[in-house]
């Protein structure tokens, strides 16, 4: 059996000029929750569209559960469970209703998850969808992923209206249900924070493009964020060497490897390495989409805060 | 089994895993033959990634902290203490490196520094005491 769930060979979706996807080749690992991040509009629901056989790719292919996709659409979709970016259902019927409808399309169909998961996420059963609050309806799409016992879930910002509490419990039931499940979870989402608890491999794209793919515990073992001061220090970037930043007299390098011997190095140099710290997802997340941006004066990289306010 | 989980830190969620639980087994909160929640409590409790949960207890078992017994779950090894000396110390000199490259930087004296690690060993023994630990 292949070991992936998802492998994607060079994707591409265009829609008239923009490249929403551009080539990208993604490996999901079954077993893992794999957190699929990017900034809005960086192709995210594109990719899982595509997944699912929603959309056509205009060039490259992928499997999902060792199925082509677009050739066997029916065998994808009654192995995956799948929550939508607009989480948009029958607004008249409630989710009682929802449940009884779709419960005949999934083979494994289970009554007991419903009524487990109804109970946890505390949901109103009888009211109509389209009379529930965001929170609720994320609620109702991720009750309908659930009792379908996929295999495979892929869920398209989750997360989106859920308060804290319906957050840890979502997390609760990935962590205990799912992965332990040994089932395979593709998370899209901006909530970097809820990602970094529960996911052990990320994937994370900027303009259609992979900009990294990795387990989490080997993402944080080996970035490193170095400080040094000095004269002369090295400039420029590439290799292991993502960013390099001026800040007064010192200079900050993002490391994805090695970090220690280039540190030994810059030292051998003359500079004085004030410290070597290592990054959380987020920290990671703003150093490599930053990384795109033209880098012109001193300060170069500098973000303007606003226009991440949606990783908040 | 407390653990405190800082996932959005650099550390390695696995790492804090494995520290935090040689912690209590140094301290004597847990001791010889204690059965650990399974793997996949801890990561439903934590709500982390049960592959997470299980890295940590794998390089634990490595390590010499834990045993598991097959299909009979995980508990603190009976005799932590059988590594070698000259491994113990291997693995314990980088931390020492840090403790001495730290303190110097900050300017403090090399018996103020060796002071503070004497008085954690002491904080330990008192915790130890605390919970009765009576292999001491």
């Amino acid at each position: 059996m292949n070991e992936l769930a998802i492998q994607t060979d060079r994707l591409v979706k265009t829609y008239c000029e923009l490249r929403a996807v551009d080539e990208l080749s993604i490996n999901v690992p079954r077993g893992s929750v794999y957190g699929f991040l990017g900034r809005n509009g960086a192709g995210k629901t594109s990719t899982m569209r595509m997944l699912l056989g929603l959309a056509r790719p205009t060039a490259g292919g992928a499997t999902v559960l060792g199925f082509p996709i677009g050739r066997d659409t029916l065998a994808i979709l009654h192995r995956t469970a799948y929550v939508t970016e607009g989480k948009i259902l029958y607004g008249r019927l409630t989710a009682r209703e929802l449940v009884r409808f779709t419960k005949g399309f999934y083979p494994n169909w289970s009554d007991e998850a419903v009524a487990k998961y109804a109970r946890r996420f505390d949901i109103p059963m009888d009211r109509p969808f389209a009379k529930l609050s965001l929170g609720n309806r994320t609620k109702v799409c991720l009750l309908l992923a659930l009792a379908q016992q996929a295999e495979l879930l892929i869920l398209d910002e989750p997360t989106s209206g859920l308060d804290p509490v319906a957050v840890d419990e979502f997390q609760r039931v990935v962590a205990e249900d799912l992965a332990g499940d040994g089932r395979t979870v593709l998370i899209s989402s901006h909530q970097l924070a809820d990602v970094e608890r529960i996911a052990d491999w990320v994937g994370l794209i900027d303009y259609g493009r992979l900009l990294l793919e990795a387990r989490l515990d080997d993402i944080k073992s080996q970035y490193r964020l170095i400080t040094a001061a000095g004269t002369g220090l090295p400039q420029s970037k590439g290799g292991d060497i993502l960013s390099a930043n001026s800040d007064g007299n010192f200079r900050k390098y993002l490391l994805r490897a090695n970090a220690d011997a280039f540190a030994a190095e810059l030292g051998n140099q003359g500079a004085t390495i004030t410290e070597v710290s290592p990054l959380g997802l987020r920290e990671i997340f703003l150093e490599l989409v930053r990384k795109e941006e033209p880098c012109t004066s001193g300060n170069a990289g500098e973000i303007p805060v606003t226009s991440f306010s949606s990783l908040e | 089994m407390l653990l405190h989980l800082n996932p959005a830190s650099g550390v390695p969620i696995y790492l804090q895993i494995e520290n935090q639980v040689k912690h209590y087994v140094a301290a004597g909160a847990l001791k010889p033959g204690d059965a650990l929640p399974s793997v996949r409590k801890v990561a439903a409790d934590m709500r982390i990634n049960p592959n997470t949960v299980a890295r940590a207890y794998q390089n634990l078992e490595r390590d010499g902290v834990l045993r598991s017994v097959p299909g009979g779950g995980t508990y603190v090894a009976e005799n932590p203490g059988g590594l070698l000396k000259s491994e113990k110390i291997r693995r314990l000199r980088p931390y020492a490196r840090q403790i001495a490259v730290e303190g110097t930087q900050l300017r403090l004296e090399p018996h103020e520094i060796v002071n503070l690690v004497e008085q954690e060993l002491q904080s330990l023994e008192v915790m130890d005491e605390r919970v009765g630990n009576p292999n001491r």
